[in-house]
């Protein structure tokens, strides 16, 4: 570490503040503006914007369509998050054992990433089509009847979480994936003298030494799965009767459909203060992990 | 003693069942872009046909042409909304380099007050998903008046917590001896920088630039509320239009999907390794 004489201070404000005051101006400021403009609410009678106190958070608070979205979006992530973690789990224990090909079949499950969830939205939109999507024609085959899928109450937020899943899995993969390289071959190796089967390795030594690895990908995973915006703008608008109507697009529309930034940024705030509950979790894994 | 039981052993040792789960997978991940890819080398007409009612042909490449990527590139602003996203991909890397770069050198390696707290935004706003803050940073962009700006695309995107910690990560690992006895040589800072310490960011700057170019290729929310004209729209916004423009065009729409892949993944793939390495050890070491 190199102290810096008082007279070369300055190199430290020249190198660090450009950064910091970009950081303070474009990512700490918003949240200070999103609480004070949720405060504020326009009057019509005196034609002017007005301090309003909390009364945004108890209109957004006892809103009904509010309390539906959140409760979509808190289904979408008790199933979306512990899946994902399910799958990009296994999938990295299918291509975590140097076999024949598994490059290749490892460039195949990444290629998703390379899709964006706007891309993905859209594509997934046209499999998706009841009437000339690529699914209900596979379907068809099977001898099944055309599903409604994202134009269908009770089938529109699976279809989200199946192709957000589509699309999150190989990201999340890579994790686990950099995890599994850490534990010593030598582990299994002793184990095997000791006779353990398959199972009990993955019982007793893989999924215990994954601890961090699994809180830390369910975490971040969670961060962005509760701020899911894309395919309910691309593909569903938050309908078929409003059941995949996501917090963060309820959001959006507030503030930017309806022109109603009091009530946007009300909402954004309590998102905000979840987002920033779910990032000490992530950063407390972090540092347990980095003390070890 | 004849047992039915190494018989099933041997199968699921032999490699054959892990072979099958992984092409089961594999397929599932790329079935949707490679019908996309063949989709896109037909003619409407043609990709309805083979959909409704399905035939397998809706999986092969029948007579490709190139039609609807050159409809896609003359007829449609996709070509100009493309150039958008790569000027921002590269105005943004530029910045992000130089800017991150810096602020995680002094990290690594000066002694200042303020440190750890400072370190700890670095480490908040890397965590906090972009998304969240999206609505409140339009009112401040609305204050500086740069809605509708190229400004408003690629300032905030510049200082990054996740680009400045990587770079920490690599300076802290240069002995300060090479810093300090160049010092005592009579190098100046700028000398420093330029001649020892730009030389041997070639790994970091490759990763975080993969990782900008990811972010700004693929950001949809900030340039859908903050730059949302023709002139302006990145490749993101252009295609979740066409969606709705092009509803009975579904080649040129295939096209726009693919395109949209694969200038990600063409740059990805040779670099996969610093990508990957980059995600994989920000996630998890401090």
């Amino acid at each position: 570490m190199i102290t810096l004489a008082r007279r070369e201070r300055f190199v430290l404000y020249i190198m660090l503040g450009p950064a910091i005051l970009g950081l303070l101006l474009f990512k700490v400021w918003p949240i200070v503006v999103a609480f004070w403009q949720s405060t504020l609410s326009f009057d019509f009678r005196r034609q002017a914007t007005v301090f309003v106190g909390l009364r945004n958070y108890v209109e957004i608070l006892t809103d009904p369509i509010v309390r539906d979205s959140a409760k979509v979006t808190l289904v979408f992530n008790l199933i979306i998050n512990p899946l994902q973690v399910m799958l990009s789990f296994a999938l990295a224990l299918l291509v975590v054992r140097p076999v024949r090909g598994v490059g290749v079949y490892r460039s195949f499950l990444m290629a998703p990433i390379a899709t964006s969830v706007t891309v993905t939205s859209l594509l997934w939109g046209l499999i998706l089509n009841p009437s000339f999507g690529l699914a209900n024609g596979l379907l068809s085959k099977l001898g099944i009847p055309p599903q409604a899928f994202l134009t269908s109450p009770s089938q529109a937020l699976a279809s989200i979480i199946l192709l957000a899943t589509w699309r999150g899995v190989g990201y999340w993969m890579i994790f686990f994936l950099a995890g599994l390289n850490d534990i010593p071959q030598t582990i299994y190796e002793a184990a095997a003298i000791d006779g353990a089967g398959r199972w009990s390795m993955l019982r007793y030594i893989t999924i215990p030494l994954l601890k961090p690895v699994f809180a830390f990908v369910l975490v971040a995973d969670t961060a962005i799965n509760f701020l899911m915006f894309a395919p309910p703008y691309v593909l569903t608008s938050g309908g078929p009767m409003g059941s995949t109507n996501l917090l963060m697009y309820e959001a959006y529309t507030r503030a930017f459909t309806y022109l109603d930034m009091g009530h946007g940024t009300a909402l954004t705030s309590l998102l905000i203060l979840i987002v920033l509950a779910i990032v000490l979790v992530q950063l407390r894994i972090l540092r347990a992990h980095s003390s070890d | 003693m004849v047992h039915p039981a190494p018989r099933r052993r041997s199968f699921f040792q032999s490699e054959l069942w892990l072979h099958l789960a992984l092409i089961a997978v594999a397929l599932f991940s790329v079935l949707p872009l490679w019908w996309a890819g063949v989709s896109s080398l037909k003619d409407s007409p043609r990709v309805f046909r083979d959909l409704s009612p399905f035939s397998w042909e809706a999986l092969l490449p029948t007579d490709p042409s190139l039609d609807a990527y050159i409809a896609l590139f003359t007829k449609t602003n996709f070509g100009r909304a493309m150039a958008n996203s790569a000027f921002i991909v590269i105005a943004t890397i530029a910045g992000g380099l130089v800017v991150n770069g810096l602020a995680g050198f002094a990290f690594a390696k000066f002694r200042f007050r303020g440190k750890e707290a400072l370190f700890l935004l670095v480490l908040i706003t890397f965590m906090v998903p972009f998304e969240v803050i999206a609505i409140p940073l339009y009112i401040l962009i609305q204050t500086l008046g740069w809605v509708n700006t190229y400004y408003a695309l690629i300032i905030p995107a510049i200082p990054n917590g996740l680009v400045i910690f990587l770079f920490r990560q690599l300076y802290a690992s240069i002995p300060d001896d090479l810093i300090e006895s160049a010092k005592i040589d009579g190098a100046s800072w700028p000398t420093i920088l330029w001649r020892i310490i730009v030389p041997l960011s070639k790994p970091a700057s490759i990763t975080a630039s993969l990782i900008i170019f990811v972010y700004q290729w693929e950001v949809f929310l900030w340039p859908l509320i903050a730059a949302n004209t023709p002139d302006l729209m990145t490749i993101q916004v252009a295609l979740s239009l066409f969606q709705q423009e092009y509803q009975t065009l579904w080649d040129r729409l295939f096209a726009g999907i693919i395109v949209s892949v694969l200038v990600p993944l063409l740059v990805l793939i040779p670099l996969q390794k610093y990508y990957v390495q980059g995600i994989a050890t920000t996630g998890m070491k401090e």
